[in-house]
């Protein structure tokens, strides 16, 4: 009875086996798999319990299953998504931490070459000049920070990051334009008026988009 | 055993069936097979294949929860729990039929000029 069992349990898992041959891994597949399987073996032994034979048990729970392409093209469908999702964010994971690393360079290169060229005793319009690499590393940090997965939360998709790594640098650019024209012109109104341009444009864009934000959290 | 009603009338309502069922206790998919064959007097077999797709769905959608169960013996089975959520989406099924019901009723039988 027990050598019946087992021979006809190897059948049932041949079956599912070949059934879901085609179909991609997935956390999801290996459940339903286990899960159709454990209920088949019990259909069977039930029926034969009934006294039916093996072949006849056999071929009425394959026939009760009816049609499981549809659970199959799912399965399909999950495995394929799975491993493209996986190949994506191990990607932008890379692209990000590249991203940070070039980022917070460009600030420190700028904050160091800025002060180097301060104590050169140079006029303060080349000193503040290198801000132009704090500007631009700020934005490609902000873009990383943002398309990053962490275990907290999802990455934020990659347009609105650029959209937001634009308003910050806006907001950089206009300090770095403030003083410029400050130490061009010696004009401190000439200063604000540059600055306010790109400032209002920025925090307009950042406010928009702080306010738009969809829930990144995991749950 | 042979399936006295029609498919097609029955697919609309797999969902309200089988949240009846788990109302009634937690289960996992052959003994609702099992349920659902008893219930119908054996009139109906809902096939395996809706029943899982139907399980998928319905998780997906919040109505239930699947676990594990803990069998010393043999393979695990997985068991499925009405939510919350599930029990007043089951009512709102037991009141949509019992408009349908009625509609149908007069559609299927009624005339305009019977009196």
């Amino acid at each position: 009875m027990s050598k019946k069992n087992r021979r006809m349990e190897k059948r049932v898992e041949e079956y599912i086996e070949k059934l879901f041959s085609h179909v991609g891994e997935s956390q999801q597949l290996f459940d339903l798999k286990e899960e159709l399987a454990t209920n088949m073996k019990e259909k069977i032994a039930d029926y034969l319990s009934q006294g039916m034979d093996e072949e006849q048990a056999f071929k009425e729970t394959i026939a009760s299953m009816g049609d499981l392409s549809g659970l199959v093209e799912d399965m399909r469908q999950l495995g394929q998504d799975q491993a493209k999702q996986a190949v994506y964010s191990t990607m932008t994971a890379r692209i990000s931490t590249a991203g940070i690393v070039a980022g917070v360079l460009l600030i420190l290169f700028g904050a160091f070459t800025a002060s180097m060229l301060y104590f050169m005793d140079l006029p303060a319009v080349e000193v503040t000049s290198n801000g132009i690499f704090i500007v631009a590393g700020g934005a490609l940090l902000t873009y990383s920070l943002l398309t990053r997965e962490t275990a907290k939360k999802y990455a934020m998709n990659k347009i609105r990051a650029a959209l937001f790594a634009l308003s910050v640098g806006l907001l950089l650019f206009s300090l770095f334009t403030g003083m410029i024209t400050r130490f061009a012109t010696g004009e401190t109104y000439a200063a604000i008026a540059s600055t306010m341009v790109f400032f209002l444009t920025g925090a307009g864009l950042f406010l928009y988009l702080t306010l738009t934000g969809t829930q990144r959290r995991k749950t | 055993m042979k399936t006295a009603i029609s498919t097609d009338l029955i697919r609309g309502h797999t969902d309200a069936i089988i949240l009846n069922l788990l109302r009634q206790g937690d289960s996992y998919g052959y003994d609702l097979y099992k349920k659902i064959a008893m219930l119908s007097d054996h009139q109906y077999e809902l096939k395996e294949a809706t029943l899982y797709t139907a399980f998928r769905r319905l998780e997906q959608e919040g109505y239930i929860v699947s676990y594990w169960g803990d069998e010393t013996q043999g393979s695990r089975r997985k068991y499925y729990r009405i939510t919350d959520e599930g029990k007043v989406h089951y009512q709102k099924r037991v009141q949509d039929w019992d408009v349908a019901k009625e509609i149908l009723e007069k559609l299927i039988k009624g005339g305009l000029c019977d009196e």
